[in-house]
């Protein structure tokens, strides 16, 4: 088990760099997202509901799949980057709900508050409902950030060699199993546990700072 | 602005009063929700000074009215002309500018005060100044404290808003609204949601405002208030206004019978 660790710790690069890449990915591209799925524009709020469903609805190792087998036929994806897109687009739908959360629960008094005072929507968005919001959407989305952690897992899939990968190579070496897939385990947690404590701690903190 | 002065000299002079339109006139305001007839056709002259309390029974569109006149209520049709100008074209669609336009011109108080949480006092009044009039920083904070001070909460420039009393919350809210410079204040009940003692803290500043010459429309179920404050007082029922005149008239001699049951109602308690 010990001597699998240095070998396994390799693939933690790839392990974070999908992890964050794909988070990034999501955090972005969740906004406007979140936007359209909360907009007054009805066909614009459809076609967000139907992405969000249809991502959620589907696991991600399927989309890690049709990314790279199946668009492989047109386009031909580095694993590292289908793995990331594959799984942003997932984490895109997520935080997206994340977000609308945040929005939802900020008051609406907040809206017309700031609608009397003139200041425009984009004003109203990102310097009142926003910094309210993010104290809502942060501890999910902290916590979908470590579950991401452990489902970049499905990358292995595609021959990325992160640490799933690289426990697989060992064992059908022939290694013995149990050892090896465990020390991936402890190689997983030695990221996973400080991400929980992390987000943990950025929750108590935006709690206390916007205190009631 | 400059217009506005003008108008006022001229006023003054007595030389085009004849002609001189009011500050605000709502003219056949309408407003439906869903098929319900909330506001049947409200025309109102408002003139600019005046302080005019609506007073009436909950569900009378009192409110509504209010939220028409910055628009955070579309009025299904009808006119809102500010010095005798039309604010927005087509009354049901208002463009983006029309509305910037508009709120410029009117603040506006709510019950719920609706101060943002997450910023100091400070800032909950500065930040409007600097993303709707685009002053400086430096210059919209010393506008802020000013206004602060006026209401007596100077020392709570740093605070945030839930350190606050209800009181004092509703009194950093009339600062923020006036440090955007005004030239008509709406206030939606603003005492509702106080005790009667806070909601006195916020009565005095509001008073002191009325003596300054600000036109204010205040929708209240504070009737002594009403009566000691407003140069009109405006009785509203079912969408309607039933009767309006000087305070004494109405809460004294009310000519009408709705007006003589809700006040019997109100006052008796």
């Amino acid at each position: 088990m010990i001597e699998a660790i240095p070998f396994l710790l390799q693939g933690l690069g790839t392990t974070v760099i999908i992890t964050f890449g794909s988070f990034l990915i999501g955090a972005f591209c969740a906004v406007p997202l979140a936007l359209a799925r909360l907009s007054d524009i009805a066909p614009l709020r459809w076609l967000a509901t139907a992405y969000i469903e249809v991502v959620r609805g589907i696991p991600p190792i399927a989309w890690m799949l049709v990314l790279f087998y199946g668009l492989g036929r047109y386009v031909t994806l580095p694993p590292l980057l289908a793995a990331c897109l594959a799984l942003g687009a997932v984490s895109t739908a997520y935080l997206a709900e994340n977000y609308r959360a945040g929005i939802q629960a900020v008051a609406g008094g907040q809206w017309e508050g700031a609608g009397a005072l003139g200041l425009s929507k984009g004003d109203t968005f990102w310097r009142v409902i926003a910094p309210q919001g993010i104290g809502v959407a942060l501890p999910p989305s902290a916590s979908y950030a470590v579950g991401l952690l452990k489902d970049s897992a499905v990358a292995s899939v595609i021959g990325v060699s992160d640490i799933a990968f690289r426990a697989l190579t060992l064992n059908q070496q022939g290694n013995p199993g149990l050892p090896i897939f465990l020390a991936a385990g402890v190689v997983y947690m030695v990221v996973s546990v400080p991400m929980a404590v992390l987000a943990r701690k950025a929750d108590t903190f935006i709690r206390t700072r916007s205190a009631v | 602005m400059i217009d506005n002065q003008q108008k006022r000299t001229e006023g003054a002079a007595g030389t085009t009063d004849a002609q001189k339109a009011p500050q605000l006139q709502p003219k056949d305001i309408h407003k439906e929700f869903n098929g319900n007839t909330v506001l049947s056709d409200i025309s109102l002259d408002v003139n600019a000074g005046e302080v005019v309390a609506f007073i009436g029974p909950s569900g009378a569109g009192k409110s509504t009215l209010l939220r028409c006149v910055n628009y955070l209520e579309t009025p299904s049709s009808g006119d809102l002309l500010i010095d005798g100008k039309p604010t927005v074209k087509i009354a049901s669609k208002p463009t983006r500018n029309e509305l910037m336009n508009l709120r410029r011109q009117v603040g506006m108080v709510f019950q719920s005060f609706n101060l943002f949480p997450h910023i100091s006092v400070l800032r909950n009044v500065a930040l409007p100044q600097e993303r709707v009039l685009g002053r400086s920083r430096k210059e919209a904070e010393e506008r802020a404290m000013e206004l602060l001070t006026r209401v007596g909460l100077g020392d709570k420039a740093d605070a945030r808003p839930s350190k606050c009393s209800g009181g004092q919350q509703q009194r950093i809210a009339i600062a923020r609204a006036l440090a955007l410079d005004p030239e008509i204040m709406l206030f939606d009940e603003p005492t509702s949601a106080l005790d009667p003692e806070l909601g006195g803290e916020v009565l005095a500043v509001m008073q002191e405002l009325a003596a300054t010459g600000m036109t204010m429309l205040v929708v209240t179920h504070e009737m002594s208030f009403a009566r000691r404050v407003s140069d009109r007082t405006v009785f509203m029922a079912d969408g309607r206004i039933v009767e309006q005149g000087a305070p004494e008239q109405v809460f004294g001699a009310p000519r009408e019978a709705r007006t003589k049951k809700f006040l019997e109602a109100v006052l008796e308690r």
